[in-house]
């Protein structure tokens, strides 16, 4: 055998032509240096980290939650007794409490922008064009979010709170200890009579201020055509797209409002108090409803 | 669930110190139907995560609890919360929910987990209110009952159903004199039906009318669950 035996000095092997393999020394103070610049800034990657996880585990939990209830809902097993009554008190609480306030901001949204656009667009010689207008601000663009708030302030929020306090005073690991699913309970039902409070209370607002604003134009007269040719034109205005967009609308974020409000309700911890629960709710909740609006109006 | 099997056995069961605030300690019990268990448990806090655990919601790390023969720790969601809806429990704290009436409180486990005609869900429940000491069903939110009323409306709805398995937790303080007869007439009545029941209490005077009625006796401490003698 004529093998050349192995360098066990760790001094590196010489290469013909007077080149010499990089030794083996050179490699700890590297790695050293290594581990100290991590030291450095690992402090501020786990801050960096920890912040993107804390900021997605929200969106997170509200598209699991959100596939979550679609899927329990198609279930006919999930719509038990408990569950139905507690998708129509929620239900009559969030058209019940949300309808007065949805008429009285219908009524001002009207008055404001049903008669500067008819008074600006007569003004201006395009008094044809009122329907479109009217459709594309008022009940594609103001009215969701208008109706979002809304339906946050008076409903999502008292969700929000009588969950939140429910998982603190430990009722809900009640419902768990007698094998009631806290979601398909609480979450599901509610986040569908919003759903359904959201649609209702929308097509309220939108009729609402249209008629408020066509009153009070009328009575101006920057409005001459009957109630019945007003609301033609404004029909006439709407696009196929905008028959689909503008329940779908009000659907989401009747939808999102209640889901956030119960999901940022089931996820407090044993530290949170009602100081951090209202604002952190609020907060979301505002989100929801612009990213709701948002999204379709890139889109379309 | 085999003939002769216990109803519940936990088996060097221990339970997560992070999760339940439990010494990681080996648990054991075996309840056959129809036996009744009185723990010894002087701290209401541990008693009621002790049944917690005996209920599947505290995970472990080592060991088994099964309930009629199924073990918790490899159940899903829907089978754990069916399994529950066959026990019937006490809880000292956080049982009721103020944002409904009590009489719904009383009735929604069974309403939940059962397709029993409401009629005959409200009627069932209005006889065991007879029972406790109750005119009827209450209707009013349970922070409005006093103690001992909502001590009874506890009892109807722990009684509510044909539960399999009865975890009491100690309300002796709040229970009237004169409910505790019919307590235990009705825990006497369920058990020749088969039901189990393990009882924690605070004191020995908590149970002592039902001394002799009792299979086993077990004293949970910090250290975990030790065996008494039963006189």
């Amino acid at each position: 055998m004529t093998g050349t035996p192995p360098d066990t000095t760790g001094q590196g092997t010489a290469r013909p032509g007077g080149m010499a393999l990089p030794s083996a020394q050179p490699e700890p103070e590297n790695r050293g240096r290594l581990i100290a610049l991590l030291g450095r800034f690992a402090p501020w990657l786990a801050a960096i980290g920890r912040l993107t996880r804390h900021q997605v585990r929200f969106t997170l939990l509200l598209i699991g939650a959100g596939w979550g209830t679609l899927r329990e809902s198609l279930r006919p097993n999930s719509w038990r007794r408990p569950v139905k009554y507690e998708f129509r008190a929620t239900l009559r609480q969030v058209v019940s409490g949300g309808f007065l306030s949805i008429v009285i901001t219908a009524t001002l949204a009207g008055l404001m922008v049903v008669s500067q656009a008819a008074y600006w667009l007569g003004y201006a010689g395009m008094a044809q064009m009122t329907g479109s207008i009217l459709v594309s601000v008022l009940v594609r663009e103001i009215s969701p979010i208008l109706v979002g708030i809304i339906l946050m302030g008076r409903s999502g929020m008292l969700s929000l709170t009588e969950i939140g306090m429910m998982v603190l005073g430990g009722e809900v690991r009640g419902l768990q200890a007698r094998g009631i699913d806290p979601f398909l309970a609480l979450v599901m039902p509610r986040t569908f009579a919003f759903t359904l409070g959201g649609f209702t209370l929308g097509m309220i607002f939108a009729v609402v201020s249209l008629l408020m604003g066509f009153v009070v134009a009328h009575a101006s007269g920057a409005i001459t055509s009957s109630v019945w040719t007003f609301f033609f034109n404004v029909l006439a205005a709407m696009t196929t797209w905008d028959y689909l967009i503008i329940p779908l609308k009000f659907v989401l974020v009747g939808f999102f409002v209640g889901l956030g409000a119960c999901i940022s309700g089931l996820t407090v911890s044993s530290t949170d108090t009602m100081a951090t629960i209202m604002p952190r709710g609020f907060a979301r909740g505002i989100m929801l409803v612009l990213v709701v609006n948002i999204l379709f109006m890139l889109d379309f | 669930m085999a003939a002769n099997a216990p109803l519940l056995e936990l088996r060097d069961a221990v339970p997560s110190f992070e999760e339940s605030g439990l010494m990681p300690a080996p648990y054991n019990l075996r309840i056959m139907p129809g036996e009744c268990a009185v723990i010894d448990c002087r701290d209401v806090e541990r008693a009621a995560l002790f049944a917690d655990l005996c209920t599947g919601m505290i995970s472990l790390t080592q060991g088994s609890i099964k309930f009629m023969g199924l073990d918790w720790s490899v159940l899903r969601d829907r089978q754990l919360n069916a399994l529950r809806g066959r026990i019937g429990r006490i809880s000292r704290h956080g049982g009721w929910l103020d944002m409904f009436g009590t009489h719904l409180n009383i009735m929604l486990p069974h309403l939940y987990h059962t397709s029993e005609p409401f009629d005959h869900v409200v009627l069932h429940a209005t006889e065991l209110g007879h029972k406790f000491g109750l005119p009827g069903l209450p209707i009013s939110a349970p922070d409005r009952l006093s103690a001992a009323d909502l001590a009874r409306a506890a009892c109807v709805r722990a009684f509510m159903g044909r539960p399999a398995l009865l975890v009491l937790e100690d309300i002796s303080d709040m229970l009237p004199e004169e409910t505790v007869l019919p307590f235990l007439e009705m825990l006497t009545a369920a058990r020749d039906r088969g039901c189990g029941v393990l009882w924690l209490v605070r004191s020995g005077a908590a149970w002592h009318d039902y001394r002799k009625a009792v299979n086993i006796h077990m004293r949970l401490l910090d250290e975990g669950l030790f065996s008494m003698r039963v006189v």
